[in-house]
């Protein structure tokens, strides 16, 4: 019997025509090209950079610094460090509050609880904004001489200081970035629902099942790919965070991110390779948890 | 590992106040201007105007379409964002930039001359001759080769400013606010009515730093402040601790919400009356003009006030812009020609008929006709004898925003950790790489 598959193997692959063959390997080895030009080529570059003094414009300038940038960044960047905390803020939140109300939200809707077409809608509409209009939106709310500042009857010289005030901002933008969040989650989650077999509920109900249970022990792991897709976008998401803040505070670090720091100071007037030892801190953030994670999971698989 | 970072010695930054006081010689320089015996520059130019919004566009178009009316080159203009065209100055020099643009006099230009990316415009300002006095070209001067990158044409004075019936309102003379005790007790009075003392946004970072740069001046004098900025002071010097002591003193009379506003904030504080008295460049009083004349008439500058007897006020942050030239433009002979207009009787002539209110530094611009206002900037930046450029240009850029802009921010945020603070700006300006 396995002869007779493994012989099957061997004819299809064979029975792919020129035609076919063509086609597959532009449809492989297109995204391929593009990727190795305007993703790895650059990333190895910002790698090597990283070990340099430059100032971006001239390639003979490039000065070998070992790990000068790094050591600064570690040693004496205070901003690094705040950076790192917010993003880990970022972070916590959207695994721990952001992402399970997305989810909460997904299940009752799923539900068809009252009015439930209602909720999909307001909670959806966010989705459709990219997060830089959302910063837009909110800082015309929040700043001084905005739109919640003339409802508490404030001006400039009184506003309550929501983006400069250190005690809350970070709550507020947290809240703002989750007006989004939440409906992302719960509109991936929702689709996954809708293809879990409505017997499997059935079912557990008939055993005698609590609601809770359901979930937890049937419905979420029958929603595996779902979950992993959120894991890696809740992760993502938190890590490469940057429109939202830099549309309120502009290139100024009042708020600092990972992300902020390596447009200051890669993109900005004074260019330095202090951004991509930045943005390779930001890389190894990025890829290490998303490949351990991915590598768990597939190991369970087999 | 202190020295030499900024490339950019102390021995550019003399003296611009001839310009200041010129005006005088306004007849006569238009004849050196022609660039007869030269051959003719042909080609369109591609200009690029720095912000600046309706006015910018109509200043530009006004001063452009001149030029085309004489040499008869097209001009191919596009407005630009002004912060985006700063922060992405390198990458767009190196793609394909438009001929000739505004920019700003100091490290920004001097150090993308050095990297290549400007195009020497010397021989437009020997052109330009007499009507630049030694002193700008002396400002618009790459240390580095002796050379010009710009072609200096405005400037403007940060001062103190403030509205001359609010100041009566408390029983003050507006026209003699001259010392420390004066200005506090100006804030004290203003604050007792309710009001804001003394305005500050910093949520761009970079507006705070016109205060740094002033009372550093003011206590300890235009060289120690500029030879901090080029790393031959420390930055934990108990001088430059008693600089953010003065702040400190400034704190109780400011908004509480320092860190949400930015420069418009503040001048729509003193535009609304809801401040007595704020510190800035005054590119923003037509914006008092554009609410209503009476509002402009209000409108006054005086230097900030003497902190300490030996220095006076001797110096002053009025940066300079000019008109640079792109080394990799499509045509570079014309940008220079361009450049050169900008900077001519006609070029200024015509950017005033467009609605510039602008300070000219030529002397073939008339001063005559200026407004009360405008008369009283010249008297303040006369009474300078330093110029500063603003903490931004004086020094590098991955040490001005990254690192001081931070560090001011963070010192607002919580003036507690100073010494924190301020030894870790030093610690940053040691890390930083020669250039």
């Amino acid at each position: 019997m396995n002869t007779t598959v493994a012989n099957k193997k061997v004819r299809s692959r064979r029975s792919l025509s020129q035609n076919d063959r063509f086609t597959l390997s532009a449809f492989v080895g297109f995204p391929t090209f593009v990727q190795l030009i305007f993703l790895w080529i650059p990333a190895l570059a910002t790698i090597l950079l990283s070990f340099t003094y430059w100032n971006g414009i001239r390639i003979s300038d490039i000065k070998w610094a070992g790990f000068a940038n790094y050591k600064n960044i570690f040693l004496n960047d205070t901003l690094f460090y705040e950076a790192l905390k917010n993003n880990l803020i970022w972070l916590l939140w959207f695994s721990l509050i952001a992402t399970p109300l997305g989810i909460l939200l997904a299940y009752q809707i799923d539900r068809k609880i009252k009015g439930h077409k209602i909720y999909e809608s307001i909670y959806y509409i966010p989705v459709v904004l990219s997060l830089a209009v959302i910063g837009i939106i909110w800082n015309f709310m929040f700043q001084p001489g905005g739109f919640i500042q003339g409802l508490m009857g404030r001006d400039i010289g009184n506003a309550v200081s929501i983006w400069g005030n250190y005690k809350i901002n970070t709550y507020v933008i947290m809240a703002v970035a989750s007006w989004r969040h939440i409906g992302y989650i719960m509109l991936l989650y929702l689709s996954g629902l809708k293809s879990v077999d409505p017997s499997l509920k059935e079912a557990s109900a008939i055993d005698g099942a609590t609601d809770w249970q359901t979930f937890r022990k049937v419905i979420l792991p029958a929603m595996k790919p779902v979950n992993i897709i959120i894991v890696v976008i809740t992760l993502i998401e938190s890590l490469r965070a940057f429109d939202l803040v830099f549309i309120i505070y502009g290139s100024s670090t009042s708020w600092p991110l990972l992300n902020i720091l390596v447009y200051q100071n890669f993109a900005g007037q004074g260019i330095s390779m202090k951004g991509a030892a930045l943005a390779v801190i930001l890389l190894v953030l990025c890829i290490g948890p998303i490949i351990g994670y991915l590598r768990t999971v597939f190991k369970e698989d087999s | 590992m202190t020295t030499e970072k900024n490339g950019a010695g102390v021995s550019r930054r003399t003296v611009l106040k001839g310009a200041a006081l010129g005006g005088a010689g306004l007849v006569g320089g238009g004849a050196l201007l022609s660039s007869c015996g030269k051959e003719k520059v042909t080609g369109d130019v591609h200009w690029a105007t720095r912000g600046g919004g309706e006015t910018g566009d109509a200043i530009a178009k006004s001063v452009n379409d001149a030029y085309t009316a004489k040499s008869g080159n097209k001009v191919i203009a596009q407005q630009v964002n002004s912060d985006d065209f700063q922060n992405n100055f390198v990458q767009i020099m190196q793609g394909t930039p438009d001929d000739a643009f505004g920019w700003m006099a100091g490290w920004r230009t001097n150090a993308r001359a050095d990297a290549g990316l400007l195009a020497d415009v010397s021989d437009q300002i020997k052109a330009l001759g007499t009507s630049l006095s030694a002193a700008a070209i002396q400002g618009a001067t790459n240390p580095a080769d002796g050379k010009q990158y710009i072609i200096p044409t405005t400037y403007y004075p940060w001062g103190l400013h403030y509205r001359k019936s609010m100041v009566a309102d408390i029983g003050m003379d507006p026209e003699n606010i001259a010392t420390w005790d004066d200005f506090i007790k100006m804030c004290t009075l203003t604050q007792k009515k309710g009001l804001v003392g003394f305005a500050l946004g910093d949520k761009g970072g970079w507006e705070a730093m016109g205060t740094f740069d002033i009372i550093n001046a003011r206590l300890n004098g235009y060289q120690f402040h500029i030879e901090l900025l080029n790393g031959k002071q420390s930055w934990t010097d108990p001088k430059v601790v008693e600089v953010f002591k003065y702040m400190e003193l400034l704190i109780p009379f400011m908004n509480k919400n320092i860190l949400d506003i930015s420069w418009d904030g503040m001048r729509d504080l003193l535009l609304q009356k809801k401040c007595g008295a704020m510190l800035m460049g005054s590119w923003f009083a037509n914006d008092f003009k554009a609410k209503s004349q009476a509002d402009y008439d209000d409108l006054w500058i005086v230097p900030f006030p003497e902190i300490n007897p030996e220095f006076g006020v001797d110096t002053i942050d009025a940066p300079l812009d000019g008109i640079s030239v792109a080394a990799n433009g499509a045509n570079v002979e014309g940008g220079k020609d361009l450049a050169q207009f900008w900077g001519s009787k006609e070029g200024i002539d015509a950017a005033i008929a467009g609605g510039d209110t602008s300070i000219y530094i030529s002397s073939d611009f008339d001063t005559s006709s200026y407004d009360a206002f405008n008369k009283q900037k010249l008297a303040v930046l006369g009474a300078a004898k330093n110029i500063m450029f603003f903490l931004d240009r004086d020094t590098r850029g991955d040490f001005a925003g990254p690192v001081v802009g931070v560090a001011i921010q963070n010192f607002l945020k919580n003036p507690k950790d100073l010494n924190k603070i301020l030894e870790n700006t030093q610690a940053q300006w040691d890390a930083l790489p020669t250039l």
